[in-house]
Order: C-alpha cells, then structure tokens, then sequence
C-alpha cells in the first residue's frame, strides 16, 4: 500500500505531540510537513526534533508538498471550521481533533463540505483504540452483564490552560462568549470543552442515545479562569440507563508552559474510569491503569507515569485504511453530532438550572 | 501457541518494515530463529511495558543514586530457581550492571530467598515462590529504592496487583488487564514474547545482550542452588 503523504496542521491542541512518534514510525504514512498557527506554537513543535519541517503559513506548506493527502487538525476549537473548510476544498482528507465545533450550523456546513468534497474525516476521540475500552466493549456485547441499568463515568484531568492558552478562552474553547448562567461570571469553555469521551462512550457501549440530561457546575478550583473547571452531569438515555458524568478538570497542575514531568499535582494527571450496572452484573474499569509510579525528581511528589499508551497507533491505522480503502470511518462527523449536541445540552442546563432535552 | 504468536509478529513485521525471523520454543526459552540460521533467546521482560518505564525512570534520573532493587514473584507452579533467576536479570538490566555475588536460601523446590550484589554496589533482594493455588495469576512486585524517590509497578497502600477491568457476574468476578491495542487478543505473556521477537528484529543489537544475559541467568540459578547448599554467598 502506498503510504499516505500526511501533514499536521495548528499544533496548538494538547494532543499534538502525541502523533509524532505514530506519524514517524507507522510504515503506512509519510509525515511530509507541519503548519503552526504562529511562532510560539512552532517553537514548541521544533523543541520535539520531528525532523519535519514546520510552516506558518498553510498555502505555503500545500506549495511546497503539493501531495499532501491528509491533514491532522491539531488546533484550537475556533479554527477547525476554517481549517477543514481550507481541507475540503482541496480534496484533503482530515483527522480532526475531537471537538469539530460546538455551533450545530457550523457543524452542519462541515457535514456538507466533507460530503460533498467525498473526503474522509475522521474525529480524534483516541479511547476507541484504548485496550481496556475494548474489552469494555467486548464484555458488555457479550451479554454477560444483561441489560445496562446505569453507567457512571469520569474524564478528569489536570488542566492544560497553562500550556494551551485558548482552553481557557470561551471564544476559542467553546466559539463564542456565552454566560455559564444568570448571575454567573464565567462563560461557557473549559473542561466540558475538553472532555467529550464519556459523552461518546455510553453511545457505543449501549447502543441507545442521550434523552434528557441535568448539569451543575461547581466553584472553581483555578480562580483565574473565565470558563468552567468544575461540573457534573447527570441524565438518561433513551433506553432508560441512567447516567452520571465527571468531566472536570478536578487535578491541579504545575503551570507550564510545554507538558513535561512534574506537570501534575495530583499523582494521577487523567483518569477515564467507568462504572456500569447491568440487570445481570457490574463493571468497574479504569481505562487508563494499573501503571507504574515514583515519587522522584523534578518534584519528589507520587506520581503515576503512564504505561499502556497507545491509542494513537489505532487511530491512526484506522485514519489510514479509510483513506485508502474509501471507508467511513467509526466515529465521523454524522456519529459525533449528538454527542456534540449532549454536550450543548448540559450547557443549556447550567444555564437554565432544569433538565434539557438532547 | 508459536503459530498465534508468530502470526502477530508477522502482522507487526508487514506494518512496521521490518527483516524475517519466527519464533520457535527453545530449550529454556522461547527464542527468535533467523533466516541465517541464528537462534536467539527471547527475554520478554525486558521489554515488558512496566519494566520498560521502571527502565525510563532510573535512566532518566527520576530516580536519583539508586540503592536497592526489592523484589518478588510468586507464581503457581514453575520453578523457583529460575524464577529468582529471571527477577535477578530483570534487576541487572534496570541497573545497567550485573550480579557479582549472591546468598540464596531454599525450602525444598517450593521457595527461593535471595540477597545479591550488583557490580555497581547495588543491592538486590528476590522473594519468590510457587506455591500459588492452580490457576491463579502471578503475584509479583518490584519495587527501586534511592536516595530520590522510590518507583514501583504497585501502587502504594496495595498488596496485590491490580486490574483495568473488575466483572462481578453470576460466575463471580473476573479480571481483565490488556495492556496492547495492536496486538490484543493474545494473553499477555504472549504479547510480550511477540514484543521481544519484534524488538530483537528491529536492534539487532540486542542479539549479543540477550544471548549474554541468558548465560547470566544459567549462572545465577547454578549459583543460587550452590549458595543454599553451601548456605554461602557465591561469588559470579
């Protein structure tokens, strides 16, 4: 198979340098270029010695590497509709990150350019390609735990805004300034912005879609933020299961500038764990352990160093086959959307302080 | 079982480019068998994922002045000797240095004590066993104490491994850790035996430290069994 000529675009999202070791040593791709937004972002990107030249300008990038078949959107939430637009015009194919857009015409317009352009675009939620979330997946489609009855789950972290400014700005996080409620002077952005696994998760896992959703945001843990750090959701699916989320950025964080060690405060910087009743048996399951752990340098605190890590490997393997094999791939713009719109709901439930309907 | 294995080694090998070899099971080993005609030994330990980060962890200086490996493996079944064996190359390999002496101390075939020395002045201790009921998982913990910090592959405040999955059904609980989306499927001694074929063809450098440290290993058990009987220390 030919190895799909592939570029990153953006490299302003937290997930960025987590492509390059895939993009380098997968034999079916050929990391031909990058394209920062700006000089601090492709600072960053050269301190990780790619090897791949880096651009600031995409035109510029395309006229230099006119075969670039695919683009990795690793941006800020407000660029990706220019971005992918700027894709689909040119018949490149996308890996975007795992929040298209949060305005449902915006999303609506990205359907229609992809359709329209026949291109792949597949969305970057990396816990499909998780091991342990396969065996989830397996055991629950076994039937041994019978019908589902309630799923609680967490998607906790530190939070990056220290690192990736626009996370913490309710125009780039969420795309526009939206008070979180009456009374409130945060906007919406943040944490809910940055956590759309669970969201997805209880979709594959049940096989049913969200009903009606209830969310509350708690005080901050990080004053200086304008956006939510904090806050639950609560809700049921279509078929009856009852859920209950977590998606805060509940782990406090040394704020630097590039992620490195000693980043964390709280021994474990992320966690997705779930909990799942069914009529018949119960499952608890953390995603991303057992690790290992220290407590050394820089800061002498316990911490857990992550061990199975490989979710991009899959994703990517997957990107690459729906290129070349002209396949849908699992989760696409048309399967994101409700989640997407789940997620608007729990916004319009703070703001409203009653249940929404998804 | 080498038919399974070789035939995910195969999938890596096609995905990642990289030269011909099979895995075919040795005497003491599995061992990777080349096109040349070459056998080496397979040591999946070392490239276990969770040995791989203690690794990262001392190599990196996370851990400063490293002073003491304190480890164990308790297993249903299998041979003790070599167990202490494989825990005393896993602690050379994470210290970079190897066994110079050890005192070793048995009861009968069913458990193994042993307090070593590593060229570099570490200090290594080994606790193993077989005595575990059948079917039981390996119960194991290896723990590096320095003078800045102390890694683990336990998590504090715990004395058995943990697990990614916990089932509680009609037929009980039922534990699952995977550990390896490319390859899963396959139980995980498994992965790694494939892991360590695959890393042996990509650094053919390891060829040379993986047929030394298998040697090693044949010595340390000898030696293990003549400290108990001698209830010496032993010299390497």
């Amino acid at each position: 198979m030919k190895p799909v000529k592939i570029a990153m675009m953006g490299m302003t999202h937290g997930h960025t340098r987590k492509y390059y070791q895939t993009l380098l040593e997968n034999q079916k791709l050929d990391w031909v270029a990058s394209c920062a937004a700006d000089e601090n972002a492709k600072a960053v990107y050269e301190l990780y010695k790619t090897g791949v030249p880096c651009y600031l300008d995409p035109e510029k990038m395309l006229s230099e590497h006119p075969d670039i078949e695919a683009i990795v959107i690793a941006s800020a939430n407000e660029k990706h509709f220019e971005e992918m637009k700027f894709c689909a015009e040119r018949g490149i194919h996308i890996l975007s990150m795992k929040i298209p857009t949060f305005d449902m015409d915006q999303y609506d317009k990205m359907i229609e350019m992809v359709d329209k352009a026949d291109i792949v675009c597949q969305i970057e939620l990396e816990m499909h390609y998780n091991p342990v979330v396969k065996r989830l997946q397996q055991e629950i489609a076994s039937g041994k735990l019978g019908k589902l009855l309630a799923v609680q789950a967490t998607n906790i972290t530190l939070s990056p805004v220290w690192a990736f400014p626009w996370q913490g700005s309710p125009e780039a996080s969420y795309g526009k300034r939206v008070p979180l409620a009456p009374g409130d002077k945060r906007f919406r952005g943040g944490a809910l912005c940055d956590h759309p696994h669970i969201f997805d998760l209880i979709r594959w896992l049940t096989g049913s879609d969200f009903d009606t959703v209830f969310a509350q945001v708690a005080p901050n843990l990080r004053k200086e933020l304008e956006v939510e750090d904090m806050l639950m959701a609560a809700g049921k699916l279509k078929d009856g299961t009852a859920f209950l989320f977590d998606p805060s950025w509940s782990r406090l964080e040394e704020r630097l500038k590039v992620p490195g060690p000693g980043w964390e405060v709280f021994p474990k910087r992320m966690e997705v764990n779930l909990t799942i009743t069914g009529e018949k048996g119960m499952i608890q399951c953390d995603c991303f352990g057992p690790n290992v752990y220290h407590n050394g340098a820089p800061n002498d605190r316990y911490t857990v160093q992550y061990t199975y890590f490989d979710e991009w490997v899959g994703l990517i393997d997957e990107f690459v086959d729906c290129i070349r094999n002209h396949k849908q791939p699992k989760i696409n713009l048309k399967w994101h959307k409700r989640t997407i719109e789940c997620m608007n709901a729990c916004y319009e439930s703070i703001q409203s302080g009653r249940t929404a309907r998804v | 079982m080498c038919e399974k294995m070789n035939r995910s080694l195969a999938f890596l090998r096609e995905k990642y480019g990289c030269p011909a070899g099979e895995i075919v099971q040795g005497t003491e080993f599995f061992e990777l068998a080349l096109p040349s005609g070459d056998r080496l030994p397979l040591l999946p330990w070392r490239v276990e994922r969770r040995f791989v980060e203690l690794k990262k962890i001392v190599d990196g200086k996370t851990l400063e002045d490293v002073s003491t490996f304190r480890f164990a493996s308790f297993s249903a079944g299998g041979d003790a000797v070599k167990s202490a064996a494989r825990e005393l190359d896993l602690a050379s390999f994470l210290a970079g240095s190897s066994v110079k002496q050890l005192f070793a101390v048995r009861n009968g075939e069913t458990a193994c004590n042993i307090l070593a020395r590593l060229e570099n002045g570490m200090s290594a201790s080994v606790e193993c066993g077989i005595n575990l009921p059948a079917g039981a998982a390996v119960l194991d913990r290896h723990e590096i104490i320095a003078r800045r910090g102390v890694a683990s592959d336990r998590t504090v405040d715990t004395q058995v491994p943990q697990s990614s999955i916990y089932e509680w059904t009609g037929a009980g609980l039922q534990t699952f850790t995977d550990v390896d989306t490319e390859l899963f499927g396959l139980p995980n001694e498994q992965i790694w035996i494939v892991r360590a074929a695959f890393a042996a063809l990509m650094d053919p450098a390891l060829a040379g430290a993986w047929t030394a440290a298998a040697a090693a290993m044949k010595r340390y058990a000898e030696a293990i069994v003549r400290s108990d009987s001698e209830n010496q220390p032993v010299q390497l």
